[in-house]
């Protein structure tokens, strides 16, 4: 056999080898003889080239456009798909848990979810989730360029448009008020005195703001070289004609505000102010604390009095913002609270007196009881063990051997 | 991107306004001829001048906007030689007569790219004149760089922008210097990539790697105005025949 196998080979060699060269040597006269017929004049390639795409009638699609647009059926096909897994298991997860599929939520299946597999990961990124796919996959950017592949943006080759252009508006804004200020003192008008720019509550995007705003990665230098450009643009005498433009890269300041408003008592049957206060956390312990005036200076924890607490420790931390204030013969106080220890339930109750408080006492008093620091909250939690040690911190005894 | 071949073809084309571009007699015989040619729409690359740039300016223009002076003579890079006309006081002077001849052929140049639909990418590092040209650039339509240069732009283009993507077609350095050291990695790069480049060249700039030099000023902010007017203009001449050409042909 193997003879048979080896004379075989021998002769399909050498003819593949020959039919190579006939098929390589015809391809080669091929091309000779194109290429002789293809010799053309000059007038011939000018006439070909004033044909040529673009000014042709039929536009053709570039082929950056052509790749987008591939890219794109492909992602739009994707999602299609994942669209209807999605439905299809939502359905399931309705019949599992006996409920309508028809009217079965978002909610509900979060629920569902949640139910069916309990997880104790602490991150709730790290959880199972069932979310629609739009949710799930990030969106593709859209095509920047037209047909053509002509970008639509004119700073689209420096790689960030959208920061760029920023810079480049507020260049241009900086030269028209240097301009308009010129023109003012060739004038010789004053200013409205009234017309300013108030910024003194506001700030600056952060960078990760900004990038966020701009939906472009920006590194350090450039968010310096954002930062230097508006300052210089704000320092201008007459920058409150660009406000809008101003403001849309600043951010109000929250916090502030958020202290301010304090709420305004409520009156109950009695004709007593009171004001209540919910959430008062400090460790493992919630509560919410009732503060009525006028009052004689009763406090009522869980349906006791201040001997709830049996340490003298945690009597003096309910007690000190009344005493701070002045008010401890002034007010009634009434708390609920749950969860947690002694120190736990009553630095709660010491926040959310101090917190009632807030509604009647003066301005003064009020700044006195932020920096004594009764109006922070103590977010500090207990800290977890540790495997291999017997406490958070605690090591076992040292031993050299 | 457009094949090699017109360039040179465009240069062929403009021997004969090579020679008499700055008299005004010239002129008014050109003129004539094109009213005869654009009747029958022939092709425009055999017409010596078809958007009529060369009325664009005039050598007393560049002479007012200081197109002249160039750099101290110690600066000077031996291939702007033929460029130059003498020094005065330690400075070198530019023929402005060779610099207007160039700088016609750049603007032709540049006009029938505007009219082939080409993309058009400015360039300039000059902290002091990028906005101008930023603007001029967002005025007719085009495209401006006059940041940072990213390694890679034009060479690793796909991977920069994250999708393949159509490169400039006609680079215009209104400035070829990085800085006063270095050479802009965009005239290396565009010569990779075989994009034709106009460039400004200064008598410290090597013209080598450039494919339409033009000598001249590149610091001055009047200079710099000057040949952003022109360049504007030429690019919206050769959009307006385009876009004739779009109507007729539909």
């Amino acid at each position: 056999m193997s003879n048979v196998i080896k004379f075989s080979f021998k002769h399909i060699i050498p003819l593949s080898r020959c039919s190579y060269v006939r098929t390589k040597s015809t391809c080669l006269l091929n091309i000779k003889g194109y290429s002789s017929k293809a010799a053309t004049t000059d007038s011939d390639v000018f006439d070909n080239f004033t044909d040529w795409e673009t000014l042709s009638k039929t536009k053709k699609i570039s082929k950056a456009m052509r790749a987008y647009l591939e890219r794109a059926k492909e992602h739009d096909e994707f999602m299609k798909k994942q669209q209807f897994e999605f439905s299809i298991g939502k359905r399931h997860l309705a019949n599992m848990m006996g409920e309508d599929p028809e009217t079965f939520t978002q909610k509900d299946v979060d629920r569902a979810i949640e139910y069916l597999f309990p997880s104790g990961i602490y991150d709730p990124a790290a959880r199972p989730l069932m979310k629609p796919p739009e949710e799930v996959f990030p969106a593709r950017k859209a095509a920047e360029f037209d047909e053509a592949g002509r970008p639509h943006h004119f700073l689209f080759y420096t790689g960030k448009p959208n920061f760029f252009k920023l810079l480049y508006d507020a260049a241009e804004n900086i030269q028209f008020l240097y301009k308009f200020e010129d023109k003012v003192i060739r004038k010789k008008e004053t200013p409205y005195p009234n017309q300013n720019l108030d910024l003194s509550n506001t700030v600056w995007f952060t960078k990760d703001q900004l990038e966020q705003h701009l939906v472009e990665k920006l590194t350090d230098l450039e968010y310096e070289n954002f930062k230097l450009v508006m300052e210089r643009l704000i320092s201008l005498p007459y920058s409150y004609q660009f406000k809008d433009f101003i403001e849309k890269f600043r951010k109000t300041l929250t916090s502030q505000k958020f202290a301010l408003e304090i709420p305004k008592p409520n009156f109950d049957e009695d004709g007593r102010a009171y004001v209540t206060t919910y959430e008062c956390l400090r460790k493992k312990a919630r509560g919410d604390v009732t503060i009525r005036s006028p009052g004689t200076g009763k406090i009522i924890i869980n349906g006791k009095d201040i001997t709830y607490f049996e340490d003298t420790q945690s009597r003096e931390q309910v007690i000190f913002p009344l005493i701070f204030t002045g008010m401890q013969n002034k007010v009634d106080v009434e708390c609920n609270i749950e969860g947690g220890g002694p120190s736990g339930q009553s630095g709660a109750i010491r926040w959310g007196i101090a917190w009632g408080l807030r509604s009647f006492v003066d301005k003064n008093m009020l700044e006195a009881m932020q920096v004594a620091g009764l109006l922070t909250r103590d977010h500090r939690r207990r800290e977890r063990k540790k495997p291999g040690q017997p406490g958070a911190r605690k090591k076992p005894t040292w031993k050299r051997r | 991107m457009l094949p090699r071949f017109i360039c040179s073809t465009g240069k062929n084309g403009l021997s004969i306004l090579k020679n008499n571009s700055t008299f005004a007699q010239a002129v008014q015989q050109k003129s004539e001829v094109s009213e005869d040619n654009l009747p029958k729409r022939k092709n425009p690359l055999e017409h010596p001048d078809y958007f009529q740039v060369h009325n664009l300016f005039t050598v007393k223009d560049l002479f007012d906007a200081r197109v002249h002076f160039g750099h101290k003579e110690g600066s000077l890079n031996e291939f702007m030689t033929p460029y130059l006309y003498g020094s005065r006081l330690g400075h070198l002077i530019f023929d402005l007569d060779v610099t207007a001849e160039h700088l016609r052929k750049a603007l032709n140049f540049t006009a029938h790219i505007a009219y082939r639909g080409g993309i058009i990418c400015f360039f300039n590092r000059n902290a002091l004149n990028a906005h101008l040209v930023e603007k001029t650039a967002q005025e007719c339509g085009e495209y401006a760089h006059t940041r940072f240069w990213r390694g890679g732009i034009f060479t690793n283009a796909n991977h920069q922008f994250g999708a393949i993507t159509r490169l400039p077609d006609l680079c215009i350095f209104l400035n070829t210097q990085n800085n006063i050291l270095n050479q802009h990695t965009a005239v290396r790069d565009s010569a990779k990539m075989l994009i034709p480049t106009v460039g400004i060249v200064d008598s410290n700039c090597n013209p080598n790697l450039i494919t339409y030099p033009v000598p001249g000023n590149d610091d001055t902010p009047s200079a710099i105005e000057l040949y952003c007017k022109l360049f504007k203009a030429a690019i919206l001449r050769g959009k307006e025949e385009r876009m004739k050409l779009l109507q007729e042909s539909e």
